[in-house]
């Protein structure tokens, strides 16, 4: 290996000084596009993880607020459900009450005048030859072939009840 | 109480009801049990189609409907089947009429079984009046057309398929799309401007999951008592299924024909309804028709979609919802294919849209309200609004033209007014039909929005609208021009 001459080295200075300065500008170059690129990047990062945060917050808020909504309606339903249920309750007593009260019209001195037109009622219905016997629950229950007449008491005010244009009133109000 | 029963017997008071004594003769001879058929002799007087109770030994009651009278036979169909009866022990009690149900307002905020009986603990529904299940035929000469909108708060029905007071309006969807969804979200959001509006959501043939949806995200209705739930669950009787919508219906025709209010019929699903008339019909040995639907399956939905609509002299109105799955897609099925003959119009979703995750996923293009401008346009929604759907419609057309043609060609390929085309459908399927599961857009809202999608295309393209309305509604006009 030889080396240069010595007067070379003068000679090779500026182009030594211009590769020198083309590389640093490169490298200057390079680092301030890693910089930007650096900076981009963290700035996309930030962008995104405030996007995902937004979006995370909006969906838990939305999320939260069906949530919400479901339970309100939910306690909502229980507490309907509550009243309707006493509703029901306090018809269930009505009719009780009336079946009860029915049942005392056994010892009433107009029991028998029922009794006979009780009968003259199932005659009418199933024919003239119906059997018609005394229901132990008071009443009568008529037979005639596979038919049958229930007017025992009980039965009797039901139909009553159901059938009392007030009665729902007592209820619904 | 005592007392007064006492005056009543007394001779004086009024005489017993005897109306009330017949509908007590019970009957026992029964002579076959067969699937959910019961057949009883020595039967007088009885007609098709009444309505029956079945006691049986235990206490427990059982209802049925006279399906066949001969000589002194009646075939009844059991509604809960005949599984435990034995001959022995059954008495039925005829009721001198078919099904009737008590209506009125009490029926507001109640939750019932497809069969009218409260689910909700409560005692039964009473009410003003009782009138049978099936309904009156209604004198054609004192109905009123369609009119005025009804507003469901959902962009793509409100702008391009608008709903009318007293129209019928189906939503044919295949198996595994968001019907239930959307169906449930139309009862909940739903109104008439300015008008009391009730909505009457009969459910058939539902999961106990789908119900209890339905159940909850209709709760604040229900509770403001506005609605009506009548739930037919999928391991309901099949029979019951049958009397649902009827139920619905009646409930609905009394609360918009007296009570004068806006009511809107919601009935899901009516392939599960179909399903069971066809069961009714193998059971009753027709001859069956199409797919083993019975012949008059056409006239059956018929008589329940036609109980829709307006009648001169009253305010309120009768408007119908049905669902319809069709099964395998198939809108060649009976019963899409029978229910688009009686109905005007419908909205069809679509599996393809559902798949690009756009909810409602509305087929736009399939879709139709024939009664629309009946219920849009100037002094109804908005002056611009007939014209808007058009455009929008008459551009979603191009758009799926140039989506088939980018994907021969390549999108490079395509000139300039073709990808606007396919910027707008994006931007109209992103911006308009998209929409979130518990939003109400207003129809202003919607209409804006429609106008924003159609800014992405070249205002010549834009022919179906009047410059009026150009210059007014479209978005950035000086900046465009």
């Amino acid at each position: 290996m030889t080396g240069l001459a010595p007067e070379s080295d003068a000679a090779l200075q500026p182009v030594r000084m211009a590769l020198r300065a083309a590389a640093e500008k490169q490298a200057a170059e390079l680092q301030d596009e890693a910089r930007r690129n650096a900076n981009a990047l963290v700035e996309a990062a930030r962008a995104e993880a405030a996007a995902i945060l937004s979006a995370a917050a909006q969906e838990g808020e939305s999320a939260a607020r069906s949530e919400a909504a479901l339970s309100l309606a939910r306690a909502r339903r229980e507490a309907h459900e509550l009243v309707l249920a006493q509703r029901n309750s306090l018809r269930m007593e009505l009719h009780r009450r009336v079946r009860e009260a029915a049942a005392g019209l056994k010892s009433d001195p107009r029991y028998a005048k029922l009794m006979a037109r009780l009968t003259e009622q199932c005659r009418e219905l199933l024919g003239r030859d119906a059997v018609v016997s005394e229901s132990p629950e008071g009443g009568v229950v008529a037979e005639a072939g596979s038919r049958r007449l229930d007017l025992s008491l009980h039965v009797l005010a039901g139909i009553t009840v159901e059938s009392a244009p007030g009665a729902r009133a007592l209820w619904t109000r | 109480m005592n007392h007064e029963r006492a005056q009543e017997i007394n001779g004086t008071g009024p005489a017993p009801p005897t109306p009330a004594f017949a509908a007590q003769i019970s009957h026992g001879d029964v002579r076959e049990l067969r699937g959910p058929l019961l057949v009883a002799g020595g039967i007088d007087g009885v007609g098709w189609d009444e309505f029956a109770t079945i006691d049986m030994d235990g206490g427990e009651q059982r209802h049925g409907l006279v399906l066949e009278v001969d000589r002194d036979l009646a075939t009844l169909q059991v509604l809960e089947t005949t599984d435990g009866m034995s001959l022995e022990g059954i008495r039925i009690r005829f009721e001198g009429r078919p099904l009737h149900v008590e209506v009125g307002t009490e029926w507001l905020g109640r939750v019932c079984n497809g069969r009218g009986e409260p689910l909700d603990g409560g005692p039964p529904v009473t009410g003003s009046a009782t009138l049978p299940v099936s309904g009156w035929p209604l004198n054609p000469v004192y109905r009123e057309p369609p009119q005025e909108p009804v507003l469901t708060g959902i962009s793509v029905i409100d702008g391009l398929t608008t709903l009318v007071r007293g129209q019928k309006l189906p939503i044919f969807s295949v198996p595994g799309l968001p019907h239930l969804t959307l169906a449930t979200q139309i009862a909940a959001q739903a109104a008439s401007s300015g008008r009391s509006f009730r909505v009457v959501f009969a459910a058939m043939g539902l999961t106990h999951a789908d119900i209890a949806y339905v159940r909850d995200r209709l709760e604040s209705r229900s509770a403001g008592g506005e609605l009506v739930l009548l739930l037919n669950a999928a391991d309901d009787p099949v029979i019951e299924r049958i009397l649902t919508p009827r139920i619905a219906l009646t409930i609905a025709e009394h609360l918009a024909y007296t009570e004068e209010y806006d009511v809107l019929v919601i009935m899901s699903d009516m392939t599960s309804y179909a399903e069971a008339v066809r069961e009714v019909s193998a059971a009753r040995r027709e001859i069956p028709a199409r797919r083993a639907y019975p012949g008059y399956l056409y006239s059956d939905l018929a008589t329940l979609y036609e109980r829709c609509g307006r009648v001169k002299g009253h305010d309120g109105s009768v408007t119908i919802i049905p669902v319809l799955t069709m099964p395998g897609g198939d809108i060649t099925h009976p019963v899409p294919d029978l229910t688009g003959y009686i109905t005007e119009g419908q909205i069809v979703l679509s599996p393809e849209i559902a798949a690009r995750g756009i909810y409602p996923p509305v087929d736009v293009l399939s879709s139709l309200s024939r009664l629309m401008r009946n219920g849009a346009g100037k002094d109804r929604t908005r002056e611009d609004h007939l014209d808007v759907a058009a455009q929008v419609l008459a551009a979603m057309a191009r758009a799926r033209q140039a989506t088939e043609l980018a994907e021969l060609i390549g999108e490079a390929a395509l000139s300039e007014t073709d990808r606007s085309y396919i910027k707008y459908q994006t931007l109209v399927e992103n911006g308009v039909f998209n929409q979130g599961r518990d939003e109400i857009r207003s129809i202003e809202d919607t209409l804006g929005r429609a106008w924003t999608a159609l800014a992405a295309l070249p205002e010549q393209e834009l022919n179906m609208v009047s410059t009026a309305f150009l210059e007014n509604y479209l978005p950035q006009r000086n900046h465009r021009s």
